[in-house]
């Protein structure tokens, strides 16, 4: 590692970065975070988001502030207020959702076309939420339903979670530190 | 998945909370035949069965008779056709089909049937649900059923007893319930005899009546008001009390209709299927949307569905189901373009109050209208003549500055040029004839000495070639320092004639330049 490199991992610990955290009502936002928080500070009870909550956390090398947006439908515009603090996104889908997953879409493609997102090169996360379920569609069948193939000027990752136990999130959250250093540099 | 089978074919489906237990799940009735069947969780709960109706005692005793040995069928189907004639209860279904049979098939429904008791029962035909007595979303609801024997049964909702009863003039074929039973309700029932009518409680009869010109295809409640679909192909409202607000024709027949409803945006619209694959929702009677369908949609549904608010649900003639989601960001708009009167036609005018002269007035023109009308045609006829007349003058004293003799026909306009005292003044004169010219003219002027002079007074105009302009020019002078003006009057003349081919009046121009010095 050169100096340089050193110096802008120092400079990424000690900036806080960002993170919103989107998706529809009951995609798994709240426990996704509830996650990627250390141990010692994870909620046992989720109870539904209204409006949103802010929570700080650290992981190896960079700290989060994820802003939990509800996707109760009557509060979903609040999420835009937001959008120009925003230096990467998670959004999470419901895999089990199929009904909703045109729901999801319209949701997505409102958002990366809102003035404060669309010419800016911010990284997206896509959480494909209970994999665990039975009958959940794969994240290659989500990705392909949410034409995320079209995002072009953005880059983008998507990966199947179970949030209930955790698996998946490491992945996304590697890739998304890995963006956000590179975004430094 | 589940599946139950009825007996007979559905006439109307609903849900509704039947207890107060928790979770609250609600109940499925399902009205089919005589029978509502209820479900709860998908399984079968209950089944009520409409009360039998009164049966003729007369038609009870001839069936005695029969059992008893004591007639034979034949005689049977004459007693039951007198029977048929004269009664105010109807025979029974028994009886009828008795009486629809060839002597042949008599003897074996007569043995089959004579055992048992004589029945008559109705069947349910529309079916709705009545909150008990809160408002609330997940209360506690009746049943309503209307039934083809005309009658409105409110039904209690755990012990299945029928609380009231109504009675309607026609068979209902569509309802819309409304309030609470144990409050105010209005219950609005669609019947087949091309009416509506509207029943509340404590009252057996309707208490009001909407007469249709056409027949009612679908009723949707808005609010207070009920927005009637009609087999003419047009979309009516009403108030509560049957009196009409508007109405709007459609594009095609309607299929179905349904209420969409969504507080959170205020908005309160009536969904229309139609016949040509279309559902067109209105806002009073301003169309809002529309959506096309891959087929005729037969039923419509419009609520909450899983977590969406917003969700359509149709099911088509062919039996396809379609589930729309509204989108957020969904805005309801008038359609501006929306054919009918403009805005401003509706706006009140702050006409003043009519004035005695004006009561006086209209008055008179009432009673002596045609005596005014035949005034004003006569006064208009010699106006008429008036303007004839003197137009015919001026032709004949050659007052115009056209000439319309067919021997010289001729055209002449004049130009003054100039400030003063000097004016130039110049004639152009045509001869609008094809082709002969015209020869031995002069041009004279006439004018106040004292104010004009004049270098040459009359002038002899050469020969006039057919269409070329000629310009006659000549001088004037005023002599006048008063800053006033008048008229100089131009003649065209023929040699050997006194009267003039044509004239003009010239209106001379104030003299500037002696009005300066
Ligand atoms: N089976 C399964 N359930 C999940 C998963 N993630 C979340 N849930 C459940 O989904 C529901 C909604 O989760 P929540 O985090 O409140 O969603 P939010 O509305 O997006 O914040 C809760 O009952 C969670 O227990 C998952 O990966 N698998
Ligand atoms: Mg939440």
């Amino acid at each position: 590692m050169g100096l340089f490199d050193k110096l802008a991992a120092w400079l990424g610990l000690k900036k806080e970065v960002n993170v919103l955290c989107l998706g529809l009502d009951n995609s798994g936002k709240t426990t996704i975070i509830n996650q990627l928080k250390p141990a010692n500070a994870q909620a046992q009870d989720i109870v539904p988001t209204i409006g949103f909550s802010i929570e700080k956390f650290k992981t190896s090398s960079l700290s989060f502030t994820v802003f939990d947006m509800s996707g109760q439908g009557r509060y979903r515009n609040l999420w835009e207020h937001y959008y120009k603090e925003g230096q990467a996104i998670i959004f999470v889908i419901d895999s089990v959702d199929k009904l909703r997953m045109v729901v999801a879409k319209e949701e997505l493609d409102t958002l990366l076309n809102h003035p404060d997102i669309k010419h800016r090169r911010i990284p997206i996360l896509f959480f494909a939420n209970k994999m665990d379920v039975r009958d959940a569609l794969s994240s290659v069948k989500v990705s392909q339903l949410l034409c995320l193939a079209n995002i072009k000027d953005k880059p983008w990752h998507i990966c199947a979670t179970d949030a209930l136990k955790g698996e998946g999130l490491q992945e996304g959250v590697d890739w998304l530190q890995d963006q956000i250093k590179t975004m430094r540099t | 998945m589940s599946e139950s089978s009825l007996l007979d074919l559905p006439s109307g489906l609903v849900a509704f909370f039947m207890d107060l237990h928790e979770p609250r799940i609600p109940a499925v009735a399902v009205a089919s035949g005589p029978c509502v069947y209820v479900y709860k969780n998908l399984r079968p709960y209950f089944k009520f069965t409409l009360p039998g109706l009164r049966v003729n005692t007369l038609e009870q005793d001839v069936w005695r008779q029969v059992r008893e040995g004591q007639i034979d069928p034949l005689t049977l189907k004459e007693m039951l056709e007198s029977v048929r004639k004269t009664a105010d209860v109807p025979l029974s279904v028994r009886s009828l089909r008795f009486l629809s049979l060839d002597p042949d098939d008599m003897d074996d429904f007569v043995q089959l049937h004579k055992q048992q008791p004589i029945r008559r029962q109705t069947v349910i035909t529309c079916i709705g649900t009545l909150k008990k007595s809160t408002a609330d979303e997940d209360g506690v609801s009746c049943l309503v059923i209307g039934t083809e024997s005309c009658d409105v049964f409110v039904l209690d909702p755990e012990a299945f007893i029928i609380l009231s009863t109504m009675s309607l003039p026609a068979p209902p074929t569509m309802m819309d319930v409304t309030g609470q039973f144990d409050v105010e309700f209005r219950i609005t029932v669609a019947c087949r005899n091309g009416n509506i009518y509207i029943l509340r409680r404590e009252s057996e009869k309707p208490k009001y009546c909407i007469e249709l010109s056409s027949h009612p295809v679908g009723l949707v409640r808005v609010g207070k008001n009920v927005v009637v679909g009609c087999a003419d192909e047009s979309l009516q409202g009403f108030t509560q009390k049957g009196k009409k607000l508007w109405t709007v024709l459609l594009p095609a027949p309607i299929t179905t209709m349904a209420s969409m409803e969504l507080p959170t945006r205020g908005l309160q619209a009536v969904l229309v299927g139609l016949a040509n694959c279309e559902v067109q929702l209105y806002r009073d009677k301003s169309l809002l949307s529309s959506i096309k369908t891959p087929e005729v949609v037969s039923s419509i549904c419009f609520g909450r569905y899983g977590r969406e608010d917003g969700t359509l649900i149709m099911t088509t003639k062919d039996g396809g189901l379609i589930v729309n989601i509204l989108k957020r960001t969904a805005s309801f708009e008038d359609r501006a373009a929306a054919a009918g009167p403009p805005l401003a036609q509706s706006v009140r005018l702050n006409v003043p109050k009519k004035t005695k002269l004006y009561v006086d007035q209209t008055l008179r023109e009432r009673e002596s209208g045609a005596a005014m009308h035949r005034a004003f045609q006569m006064d208009l006829s010699r106006l008429r003549l008036a303007a004839a007349g003197a137009y015919v003058k001026a032709l004949e004293s050659s007052l115009t500055p056209m000439s319309c003799r067919l021997s010289e026909p001729l055209k002449m306009n004049a130009v003054v040029q100039g400030l003063g005292p000097a004016f130039k003044l110049t004639l152009n004169v045509q001869n609008t004839a094809a082709c002969r010219p015209v020869a031995n003219l002069a041009v004279s002027f006439l004018y106040d000495e004292s104010l004009y002079r004049m270098r040459t007074p009359y002038m002899r105009i050469p020969l006039l070639v057919p269409g070329v302009v000629y310009p006659v020019e000549t001088f004037v002078e005023c002599s006048s320092d008063k800053g006033i003006s008048d008229i100089i009057k131009v003649f065209v003349l023929q040699e050997g004639s006194s009267a003039p081919l044509l004239s003009a009046h010239i209106n001379m121009p104030v003299s500037e330049g002696l009005t300066i010095n």
